[in-house]
Formats: structure tokens, sequence, C-alpha cells
């Protein structure tokens, strides 16, 4: 096994460990996630050019910045580090089977191009009938007269639409079930817990007594250190067209910041594209958190909420100076009390902020402006009415616009009256995005807890029949999100040197009856389950405990 | 932050209610001592020299037919004699001036825990709400606290008489008491009573008035009324919506459960009644089922409070099967029932008249215009405050619902004559008519409108005392140094 | 009229942060309860760029102007509300600690709360909003004009100074302990204080601190004025509100009931040196009534409510009366979105209850809380200079048999009787179209076997 493996050395590193992992780890073609080809073992430190991870092929272990072209991380391959093998039913992989190793991963491409496609750049024109081509994980070229290097493997796209991977912007995929659910005050979803969120919640905690006791506040948990790459949602997301997400810690009033990721990774460290991006606030506690105070502790109220951030961002300009003040002369001062809330809150770029009535826009607004911070709405379910666009016009806040439809109540009593409040909300929701856009507003969708490729699709059509363009709806789901969390430089488009994140459709995106073929992930392919994007029966509740594969 | 205006005088409204009307006797005449002295050397009913009168110069409203200017109304023993303009007093009896202040009968409520709840906030001063889904055997009437202070708060304003039902009756239907989880279906008896007596007998105008029946609901929304924050310290969190998780099947489901529940317990009252007329042998006295058996036998009516229109309907239904007479207490949704109730001649008794709309959309002056849509309906309602709190002020109920469209006479016959109608006590009370008690109120002007002066309340001829314990404090305070 | 409607008529005004110029308008021939120098009399009202321009027996007609014949019709200051708790988001209580205030009503302005239409229909066009009873010294208070469809901060009434809530007495020891029943609050979770001995103390205790916070901070400031270089303290929301108090900046409005919890604020106010601007409810007001028109402090109350909690059991009907016979300015408040809607005939019951003038009764509800709210030269009565926040009723307004016809806030017609009544239909028929157009597309995607959305 050994000899063997160093045959193939050039492929894996010397202490890589062989199936350490999952014990169902099969061969190649079996479960494809259960292997580390071709990337060093979890045993590693993420060193990068760190000798004690050099790899005899020179390669640095897989903590590599996702190279652009960077010595440190070319491979002989010219393959990036953490490409996962393609574990499924890959027909092409089984013809890269390596001599007398029909027990190891197929090596994976060094470039791949998919011709004749239809490729939807969205930063630029449609390009009826191009060729686009990636390698080392990025895109190496596009359009409509490009060459198809001699090692590409050729992808036919007659037929086929490219765009770029979809991104959503506001997600708890990865975070696992235990963040997922909107339980009761509490940290943010455990490693690997599939402890029910009830648990998670603070009986033993006294409650809080006044904003100095930094009630529901984990302002530094970071997203990127909670990742569970085996977070089932991850392949539903990708069946849906999705390549990453901007997943947040949820919980609690400062829950942390979030962090952009792709959606498929062996590891953490794989997935993570951005660490942090921001830092999610809300300002309920969120489910079944009774009203303004009582057992609870503080705060209780709305205002209660807002007082508390406010507060805090008082304490922060206050810490930042005591901190300044006692660099420059410790001597003689007293020394300013660590407070990693405050730290969490000043590491975070930016803030994401709850608003769903135009009232709450109009509020979250004016509370921005008096925080100074660049602020992100999310919710923006009343988007369509007027006065929520004309409020956000000239105030350079971004919105992200929640999928998730109001429906109507089942099992109504049907002698109950339902406003016309709320008739309008439900008539009018999906036709926010086209009202944002109309006004000028940067916007962008997330899936707010739909997991479903199906279920997804028809929320997006929604908005598109209530008059969101198309190719709108595709940017909303791209470049928009990719804008607003900064990262538009790497990804969102279609465009040479990005990361090459796409998602392939036989069909328009979002037409009912398109099918998803294939998506792919820093250069690597990814094709969905045979009935994922085909409505699904029975939806799987994300309640389930996700199978941790280590 | 002295008040730019001087303060008037104090109590020229003081002054009135301390009423310079002071009975008079009648100039001493011989005669009139003689005739004076036989009739109370002969009559029976010497007992009472107070509650017999002869009130003059008024503008007597008798409600049940028109105002009588410069009127007198004659009083022995308690009953009204004679009613009149060109009356004569006959010699010896107590005469009283109303100086051409206006008489008219006294106001009913017909909807109230009063001498039953003192504080109602604090559980040991509350007598309405008993444990129990069917307590028929309940009587409201002995539990009465003469001396209650809201008495006499309420009795100043005009008011003379009002049911008092053993639980409470607010946002209608569903049973179940304040702070009660329990359903509670039968309350027991409700009483109409004088507010005014030594004791509840004294007091007692009706010992069983009504059987008051929580008919189920489906919780949609809560009632009617916006809740003051004060009231309820416990509202942290600004409207927590109740209306739990469950569906409508599933609340339809348990509704109908209780509807059945009801009807079990009508059949089973039915059979005792059955066992009854047939001296079984063996047979065995049941306080409850006796407690029924007016209902059964129409005697009772049932006091149903079913606010909205699915509960309405279904209670209409219930009486019909079982063949019982009922009165609707604050019934919502009168465009959509009314023309039941009026066919089935069900009254009503309405509820506050100011009082928020049900729904957001619906009109901002639903309540007020309750009482106009019932009238229009032709469905015959008094009203009730259903408040002990607000039963003072039952007359501007009344009046508020004129300024959104029912006439002015209606109001008061609602306040009056149709409440004593629909309790069956109209031979003895709700107008001023010969032969019923004089049950009179004297005042400046409108009696339900807010700034008229009450200068005399008559229960049953007695000139009942305008003090309470409201007028007390304000007499003593108004006097500190 | 719903929030369609009118929302649609307002929504260019409404984002303008400061009011629009209002219409011109001429109430003629009314009856006019002006609550000024010039008393009752019948004549007319000019309006025109949101103030009141004339008041007389006659006055100019501009070339322009809509012209509402007001004959037998009757016309008083738009009534405020001394008390309220509508139009507010998220909880009108932040009842987890006995003193919040840190929190501020004007963070949770709710504009599009039905009950403010209802309020306007009402005849009210300003109120004060406060934070709920559940502490001893609560949230940070505003005071809103009703000016239904403008946002939030279109609603504030600007220049009114702000004030904060402290509640005394059964309220806020209620809250919170097992023994009062709080709701949720579980026998681990009891709060201080339990008693009104330990009311006081907790103001007292919020106090001390805020002196010593405000010490630090005018330190600071000395210094810095001298050019020192100094670190300021820290800023804390809740001794900030306490400070702003003691600074005479922000007015306390102080619900309370009984005469010895009365006596006793007054008592730490003076300690502490700052007034109380209201004593709110204050039930028993009329017999501690010279030591509130003493401290200078107004009285705002109900006009017959008792007997729903013990404190409340030595209520009178009286108590406006004789607090304003020994000098104190009165008002009366609804505490309640129903009752806000009646202030006018609580108003009414004062000349029945103690004889107060027909104008002395309409003051509780127009002059008096504007003087209490330092609103007088804006608002509270109708003379020119001031706003045009102005109610025309049918009929005498202190009777339960009038009804608000029409009401202006800044020269903004916001509520109109008729146009509401006539609104109605097409609001119905919006709603329905609404309905079955879901219904339609319900069903036709039942019929695609779209099989409908499982349930999330």
């Amino acid at each position: 096994m050994k000899n063997l493996a160093r045959l193939t050395s050039h492929r894996r590193s010397e202490n890589a460990l062989p199936y350490g992992r999952a014990s169902n780890a099969l061969p190649y073609g079996g479960a494809s996630n259960a292997l580390p080809y071709g990337r060093a073992s979890n045993a590693l430190p993420y060193g990068r050019g760190s000798e004690e991870s050099a790899r005899p092929d020179g390669r640095a272990s897989n903590a590599l910045p996702y190279g652009r072209g960077s010595e440190e991380s070319a491979r002989p391959d010219g393959r990036a580090s953490n490409a996962l093998p393609y574990g499924r039913a890959s027909i092409w992989m089984a013809t890269l089977v390596l001599c007398g190793a029909p027990a190891f991963a197929q090596p994976e491409p060094t470039s791949i191009a998919i011709r004749n496609a239809k490729i939807v750049t969205v930063s630029g024109a449609t390009i009826a009938k191009g060729t686009v081509v990636m390698r080392n994980g990025l895109i190496e070229a596009v359009g409509d007269n490009v060459a198809v290097p001699a090692d590409a493997l050729i992808v036919e796209g007659d037929g086929l639409t490219v765009y770029p991977g979809l991104v959503d912007g506001l997600s708890t995929w990865g975070m696992g079930t235990a963040a997922a659910a909107t339980g009761g005050g509490g940290r943010g979803g455990g490693r690997g817990a599939a402890a029910p969120a009830g648990a998670a919640a603070t009986p033993a905690a006294p409650p809080s007594r006044g904003p100095e006791d930094r009630p529901s506040t984990t302002s530094w948990l970071k997203a990127a250190d909670e990742i569970q790459p085996g977070d089932r949602r991850i392949e539903l997301a990708r069946s849906a067209g999705f390549t990453s997400a901007v997943v947040f810690p949820t919980r609690g009033i400062f829950a942390g910041q979030g962090s952009v990721i792709n959606l498929a990774g062996e590891k953490a460290a794989d997935m993570v594209l951005v660490p942090s991006v921001g830092q999610y606030i809300s300002v309920s506690r969120g489910g079944g958190g009774g009203g303004g105070g009582g057992g609870a502790g503080f705060p209780g109220s709305l205002m209660g909420y807002i007082a508390y951030i406010r507060q805090i961002y008082l304490d922060v300009d206050y810490y930042k100076m005591l901190k300044a003040e006692y660099e420059k002369n410790p001597r003689g001062m007293r020394r300013p009390e660590y407070d990693r809330a405050l730290e969490g809150v000043m590491e975070s770029k930016r803030i994401l902020l709850p608003a769903n009535r135009w009232v709450e826009v109009e509020r979250m607004l004016n509370f921005s402006a008096e925080l100074k911070q660049p602020t992100i709405l999310y919710g923006m379910r009343e988007g369509f009415d007027s006065r929520s666009t004309d409020h956000l016009k000239g105030k350079n806040t971004p919105v992200l616009v929640s999928l998730r439809w109001p429906e109507a109540q089942r099992d109504r009593d049907p002698d109950d009256e339902e406003t016309l409040r709320t008739l309008e909300l439900r008539a009018k929701a999906a036709s926010s995005p086209a009202a944002l856009k109309k006004a000028g507003i940067p916007f962008a969708l997330y899936t707010d807890g739909l997991d479903q490729a199906r279920d997804i699709q028809r929320a997006v059509k929604k908005a598109m029949d209530s008059g969101l363009a198309r190719e709108d709806a595709v940017r909303a789901l791209t470049l928009s999100p990719a804008e607003i969390f900064g990262v538009a430089d790497r990804l969102g488009s279609i465009e040479k040197g990005k990361i090459a994140n796409l998602v392939v459709t036989r069909g328009d995106l979002f037409e009912d009856r398109t099918r998803v073929e294939m998506v792919f992930i820093d250069g690597k392919k990814h094709t969905p389950a045979p009935d994922a994007t085909g409505g699904r029966g029975g939806a799987a509740t994300p309640e389930t405990p996700q199978g941790m594969r280590r | 932050m002295k008040k730019g205006t001087g303060a008037r005088g104090q109590g020229s409204g003081m002054r009135k209610q301390e009423s310079e009307v002071r009975s008079q006797k009648s100039e001493s005449r011989t005669a009139g001592w003689i005739a004076l002295g036989l009739l109370i050397a002969t009559s029976a009913f010497a007992a009472d020299a107070g509650n017999t009168f002869f009130l003059k110069n008024a503008d007597v409203y008798p409600v049940t037919g028109p105002m009588i200017k410069g009127a007198s109304i004659l009083v022995q023993d308690g009953k009204i004699v004679d009613v009149g303009a060109k009356l004569v007093a006959p010699k010896g009896v107590n005469v009283i001036d109303a100086h051409g202040s206006r008489v008219y009968p006294g106001l009913i409520d017909s909807g109230t825990e009063l001498g039953l709840s003192e504080i109602s906030a604090e559980r040991v001063s509350v007598d309405t709400s008993e444990l129990g889904e069917f307590m028929p055997q309940l009587r409201a009437l002995i539990a009465i606290n003469p001396e209650s202070e809201h008495l006499g708060v309420v009795r100043v304003n005009g008011i003379t008489s009002a049911i008092s039902y053993p639980a409470p009756v607010r946002g209608g239907g569903g049973g179940g008491g304040r702070g009660g989880g329990a359903t509670q279906y039968i309350s027991g008896q409700a009483a109409m009573i004088h507010l005014s007596g030594w004791t509840w007998e004294d007091m007692e105008v009706a010992r069983s008035a009504a059987m008051q029946l929580n008919f189920p609901a489906i919780r949609g929304r809560g009632g009617r009324g916006g809740g003051n924050a004060d009231f309820n310290p416990d509202e942290f969190g600004g409207g927590a919506a109740g209306g739990g998780a469950t569906t409508f099947a599933e609340q339809k489901r348990q509704y109908d459960q209780q509807i059945a529940k009801i009807n079990e317990f009508f059949d089973a009252a039915r059979q005792y009644q059955k066992e009854r007329m047939s001296n079984v042998p063996g047979f065995k006295k049941d306080l409850k089922m006796e407690a029924m058996m007016p209902v059964l036998e129409g005697k009772m009516p049932l006091a149903v409070s079913a606010s909205r229109a699915r509960s309405i309907h279904d209670a209409v239904l219930f009486a019909d099967k079982q063949h019982v007479k009922i009165v609707i207490l604050e019934p919502h949704d009168m465009d959509k029932v009314g023309a039941e109730l009026k066919a089935k001649n069900i009254p009503v008794i309405l509820g506050r008249t100011e009082a928020l709309p049900d729904a957001e959309d619906a009109a901002y002056d639903e309540g007020e215009t309750g009482p106009a849509e019932a009238y229009k309906a032709g469905v015959k309602f008094a009203f009730g405050t259903f408040d002990n709190e607000f039963s003072r002020n039952i007359g501007l109920q009344a009046s508020r619902a004129s300024a959104f469209g029912l006439p002015p006479e209606e109001a008061l016959k609602a306040v009056t004559i149709n409440a004593a109608q629909i309790w069956g006590t109209a031979d003895k009370m709700g107008s001023i008519e010969k032969g019923k008690w004089a049950d009179l109120i004297i005042c400046d002007g409108d009696p339900l409108d807010t700034m008229t002066h009450i200068e005399r309340v008559f229960i049953k001829g007695n000139d009942t005392e305008m003090m309470n314990k409201q007028i007390r404090l304000y007499r003593k305070y108004l006097e500190r140094p | 009229m719903r929030k369609t409607f009118l929302a649609a008529i307002f929504a260019a005004a409404a984002l303008v942060g400061t009011q629009a110029r209002g219409e011109t308008f001429v109430i003629k021939n009314a009856t006019i309860m002006s609550e000024g120098p010039k008393g009752t009399f019948k004549g007319s009202v000019l309006v025109r760029d949101g103030k009141i321009a004339e008041v007389g027996d006659k006055v100019m007609e501009p070339a322009g102007a809509t012209i509402i014949d007001a004959n037998n019709q009757f016309v008083i200051p738009g009534i405020i509300d001394c008390h309220s708790h509508i139009a507010g988001d998220g909880g009108i209580n932040e009842g987890s600690v006995s003193v919040s205030s840190m929190v501020d009503i004007k963070d949770i302005i709710n504009p599009e709360d039905i009950a403010i239409y209802r309020a306007l229909a009402g005849g009210v066009t300003a109120a004060n909003i406060l934070h709920g009873s559940a502490n001893s010294i609560g949230g940070k208070t505003i005071v809103l004009k009703m000016r239904w469809g403008k946002d939030a901060q279109g609603m504030i009434f600007e220049g009114a100074k702000p004030g904060i809530k402290f509640a005394l007495g059964e309220n806020p020891k209620r809250a919170g302990n097992a023994q009062g029943g709080g709701r949720g609050a579980a026998p681990t979770n009891l709060r201080y204080p339990a008693t009104r001995m330990g009311v006081e103390d907790t103001i007292r205790e919020a106090f001390t601190e805020a002196v010593a916070y405000k010490a630090e901070w005018d330190k600071y400031e000395a210094a810095q004025k001298t050019g020192q270089r100094v670190l300021p303290p820290r800023k804390d929301l809740k001794l900030e509100a306490l400070k702003e108090v003691l600074e005479g900046k922000r007015y306390v409005h102080a619900h309370c009931y009984r005469s010895d919890e009365i006596l006793m604020l007054i008592r730490i106010a003076d300690d502490y040196g700052f007034k109380i601007r209201t004593f709110q409810h204050v039930l028993e007001g009329y017999k501690v009534a010279k030591e509130i028109a003493a401290h200078g402090a107004g009285g705002s109350t109900f006009s017959d409510w008792w007997a729903y909690k013990v404190e409340a059991f030595d209520a009178i009907p009286y108590n406006a009366f004789i607090m304003q016979k020994y000098g104190v300015v009165v008002s009366l408040n609804s505490d309640d979105a129903e009752l806000m809607r009646r202030l006018n005939t609580e108003a009414g019951k004062m000349v029945k209850y103690g004889g107060m003038t027909r104008e002395e009764a309409l003051a509780t509800v127009t002059k008096n809380p504007a003087i209490q709210l330092g609103v007088q030269d804006r608002v509270g009565t109708i003379e020119a200079g001031k706003d045009a926040d102005i109610v025309i009723y049918d009929k005498d307004p202190l009777s339960e048999y009038a009804k608000v016809l029409k009401v202006l806030i800044d020269g903004n017609k916001y509520f109109d009787r008729d146009t509401d009544v006539s609104g109605r239909a097409a609001q119905d028929a919006e709603k329905k179209k609404l309905e079955e157009k879901e219904k339609t597309e319900a069903d036709s995607q039942k019929k695609q076997g779209a099989g409908g959305r499982r349930p999330q």
C-alpha cells in the first residue's frame, strides 16, 4: 500500500492517513467525501508553506489560498489543493485510474472546458455559444472564441446554459442543524452537536440584568470556525445550483461573524472563502421567548434590544479609546478589561440588521446612521412598498430579500377576516425584488431556510412572475451578493481569474422544467442526485441529525 | 405651574347633589293633620311613611308614553299610584317639589357583577366564577354584599336596578372566568336586584332572573376593548396575541364537542324532569337538576353569552332543539345574525357601545353603530355594561349609540322598559306607570348624557342616600386645610 | 380611512422631515371653544401654512381656500392624550429590570398602528406615548402627533421635550414577582422591589448613581474647558437619561396611585433637586393636592375609573376638580386605546363631578395637557400663531351625542368622517378582489398538480 502510495505520491501527502476518516470510506467511486484524495490529511497544520507540511511534490498543505498562480500552491498537476474527488457515477473519472491503483482516487483533470454552451456571464453580455475553461480552480478563459486547451476535459455544452454558481446571500448552510434551528438563546451550534435547540438554551445562566451582562452576545463567534462540511443541506443546495453561501451564526442579538463559503469541501478550511464578512444582529429572542422581560432577562422588548445594541457601540468607542490610551502609555493607567464581545463587534466590518416592514426599514436605517456602521438589511418583506424604497434611496445600504414569500395560513377559521394589510402583503411580497430593482436599490436574494431545490426555484420564479427580469434574478443570486459582501473581485460572475464556481443547466435558470445538470466549485464538478431537482416528495427536514462523517 | 384661571367656587355640582330639594311638610292645616292622623291610625301600610309622597312640578318622562310637562306623581308604599299633569296632593302626604327638574324611571343595567366583585384584580374580593362545568344550582343573589361600595357609586348616577351575573361575561363566550383555566358552561342563576337594601332579601327583585350559559366559541382574536395597560401589569411584552397553534379543524372539533356536552347535560335534565314528574320510587333530589327545571319549563330564560355569528347561530339552534328561552349577551356581528334573532324573537343584551372594533379593517365606529343595527333588524335589546366600574356610565352607553344612529327614545328604552320586559319584571318597573314601583330619578337634564346632575334617586319610593364612598372622600378632602 | 387611501395621499409628504405646509382652510360659523382669551363664541378660523392664522367672528377668506361651513357645528383645539401606549412595536414594557431608563419609546414608533387612526376619529391630535408601568424607573418617552400616514419620524412632535416614565405602587412591585403573579416569573426570578419601600429605595439608588455619574461628566467637561486632556467617563445610557432628569432636560411622568407614594416621590425629587413634571393616574392626588401644587407638578388622571385594583379603591371622580382647586394643572388621560377616542366626553364628566365650567372641563383634554407637556406655545388652544390642530364636532363636544367630523393637524386634514364612511365599500371591494385573486391562483395551482407548497 505504502509503495503504491509513493508511486502516486505526487498527488498525495506522505503523511496522508489512509482512509483515516469515516469508517465507511470506500475506494474511489464510493462516498465521495470519504477520502482525502489529493489532500493533506486533517492532521496537518494549516501552515502555508510550513516545512512540516511540505510535501515531496513541493505543494504546501491544503491551507493554501486558492492560488492565483501562487507558487506555493502550484501543484505539478496544476490542481487546486482541496479538490474533492468526484465520488459519484462519473464516467470519465474511471478513465483516470492510475496504473495499478484502482483503490485510489482518480486524479482531477488538470483543466475542464465547457464548450458550445450558452454562457450567462452576468458581468457582461450573454454568450450565445461559447466556451469556458477552468484550471486550478479558477476561470482561465471565457468567450465565444476561446480555444479549448489540449489537456482539458471537455464537457459538451450543447443545449446547456452556464451561469455563475448561485450564491445564497444569507444562509446557515454548513452550520449544521443546531445552528440552523431558530431556538431560544444560547450559543451558536456546537461542533457536531445534534442537540435540539432547546437544550442549548440557557437554563443555567441567570437572567441578564442589563447591558453589562452582554446578553445573547457571541459576537466573536465566526461561522468560519463552525462549518460542518457534512451538513446535509449543502448537497441539497448544490442540487439547486448553489455553489457558495454567506453563512452566519444566527442565534442571539450579536450572533457572530459570517463567512463566505463554498458549498463543497472535505473540511471547513477548504470551504472558507472569506472568514469574516459582517456581524449578524437580531432584535428578538427568536422562537419562543416571551414578551418584554419576566423570566428571560434583559432585554425583553424591542426597545430593550435597540438600547442594548446602542450601548454596545458606545462601549466599543470607549473601549477603543481606552485601549489606544493604554497602548500609548500603560504606566499609571488601569488596564482596560478585555471584552471579547466588543472585540468581536470591532472585528466586524459591517452589520446585518433585520427589517421586514417598511416601518422597520425606516427604523433600522435611522439606527444604522446613528451607529455609523456599514449596514445590510435582511428580510425585506415589504420591499415592494414605496416607503421602503424611498427610505433606502441614497442611503448606500444594500438589502437581502428573503425568498420565503408569505403564505396563507392553513386551517384558518373561515369566519375570521384577514386584514387588508395581510392580503396585500401576500399579493405583493414577491414583487419586492422587482420594486427594489426599479428603485435602484442594491439587493440580493436569500433562501431563508428553503432547502429544497424545487422550493427555491419556485420562489425565484414567483419573483420573476411578479416583475423581476430573469437576468436580474440571476444577478441577485450571483454577482449582487458578491458585491454586497465585498467579494465581487473573485466571485459572482464568469470572468477570467475568478473562482471557478459555475452552475450548468438544461434550460433557463429558475424555470419549472429546468434541470440543474451539474455545478462546479473551485473547478471541481458535482452532480446532483437524480431526484434532487425533480421535486422530491416529502422534504427531508433539516431537523434530522446530520450524519457526521468524522 | 399654577393654573391660569382661578378655580371656580367649589361644588356647585356638589351643592346640587346635596340637594336643595328638600321635602317640605305641607302647610299645616288642622284638617290635614287630622286626616293624616287618621290615615296613620287606620291604614295598614303605616309602617313606611317614607315611601309615600307626592312629587310635583316635574317634567315626567314615563318612557312608555310621551313626556308630561309640569306633572306630578303620587307614590304610596313605594308604588306609583298616579301620574299626571293635573294631580292634587292628597292631604297629609309628604310633598316633594321637583322645581321643574326631569323625572325618569330608574335606569337598569342588564350586565353587572354588582355586590359580587369589589376589586377586580383581587381574587379574594371576587365571588364570581365558581369552579365546575355545570353549576346551575349556584345563586348569585345570596352572595351579594349589600354594603359593596359599588352600589352607592352606581346608584347616585341614576341606576336603580341591575342584573348581577355569577360569572363575568367578557369577550363573549367560551366560559371560564377570570384566571380560570377550565371551561364553565353553566355558571348559575343571575339575579335582578335593586341597588339599595339592608340585606340581599331587601334588594331582591328577581331571585333567578336568568340561568347563565357560556356558549362555546372558536377563539379568533380576542374580544373588543382596548385593555388598559395599567390594569394588566403582566402584559410585559405588549400584545401577545393569543390564539394558540391549534388549527381551525382542531378548534372546530373542540367547539362541537363542547356543544355536545351542553346538549348532554340538558338531555340529562329532561330525563330528571321525567323521573321527577313520574314519582319514580327511589327518586333522589338533585339540586343541580332541580335548578334546571324552571329553565326546561320555559319559566327562566337562559342568558347566553355568545359573541360571534357562529356561536350565536349555534346557540339559537340549541335553544330550538332544547325548547328553552334564551337571551343573548354581548352579541357582535349583528349584521349577520340580526334577522335570525328577530325571526325567533330572541332579545339581546348589548355590551359596551364604546368598544374598539373587532378587526383592524372594521369601521372605526363598529361598536357605536351596533345598537342602531340591532334596532334596524327589529331585535329587542337592552344595555349591559358587564363591568362594575363602568356601570355608573350605562346612560352614556345608550346616548353614544344615539350619536351613531339609534333614535334617542330607543336608547332610553334600552336602559329602562326593554330591560324590564326582557327579564320579566315589566309589571313592576321600567317605566313611570300606575302600579309600578317608584324607582325614580330626578335630574337636571338628559340622564343619559355626561353633564347631567342626578339630584335624587328613589328605589321603591325610598329616597336613597345620595352618598357613597367617593362623595365622602370628596367632602373630606375638600375641607383639608 | 385605511392606510391604502390616506397613505397614498400623504406618501409624498410622509418623507419630508419637516412638516409639510398645510392647506388653507376657512372654518366658518362654528361655535368655537377656543380655550383661549376669546373663550367660546360663534365665529370662524383661518388656517394657513400649518398654523392658525386668524380666529374671530369673521376672518379673511383667501382665494383658493377650502371653505368648511361649520354652521351648527363645534370647533375645539385638538385633544391631547397625556398617557398613551399606542403606536409602539415590540412591547411597551422592558420589564426585566427595575430601572430601564436606557430604553426609548422613540426607537419603536409604529406609525401603522390602527389605534392612531381610531384616536384621530376621536378627536385626538397628539399623545404622550409612555413606557409601561412595570418598572420603578421605566423608559424614555416621546410625544407624537397623530399624523396618520406619515412615517415614524414624521409622527414625532418636533420640539416637544422628551420624557421618562416612573411607576410607583402595585405595578412595579407586582412585576416579576412570583407572589405578584408576574407572568413567567419563576420563584427563582423574583425581582426587587416587592414593596413600596423597595420602590423608593430603587429610585433613590438609581439617582444616587446618577448624581455620581453626572459629577464625573461635569468634572470632565470642566477639565476640557480648561484645555486639559482627560479621558471622558464611560457613557451609560441608563444613567444618561437620569442625568438629563437632573438637568431638567427630560420630563418625569410618574405613574402613581396612593397618596403616600405621591408624597414619597415629591420628597425624593426635592432631595435630588429635580422636578416631577406630571403625576399620572394619581388617583389619590386629591388627598395630597396641596403638596403636588407646591411642588409644581401637574396631575393627569382618569375621569372616573376606580376599584380595578386595591390602590384604585379610593379613587373618586372629583379628583381632577379637587386638584385643580388647589392649583394643580390637571388633565384627563386614557391609558387605553379605546378610551382615547372619548376624551371629549371624559372631559364633559368634569362638569358633573365637582362642577367645572365647560371651558375648564374641556381644558383638561386640550390646554392643560399641552401645558403639562411643555408645548402650550404650539397647541392646546385655538389662537392665532399656534399649530392648526383643530377638531370639528357635529354637536356639543362635551356631550355623548357628538361625533367627530373632521380633524386637522398642522393644517392638514387627517380625518374626515364623510371620506371614511364613503370609503368603506371601496376597501371591502379591494379585499374581495385580493381574496378572489388568491383563490383562483390557488385553484389553478392545484389543477396544475403542482401539489401546493409543502410546509417549510
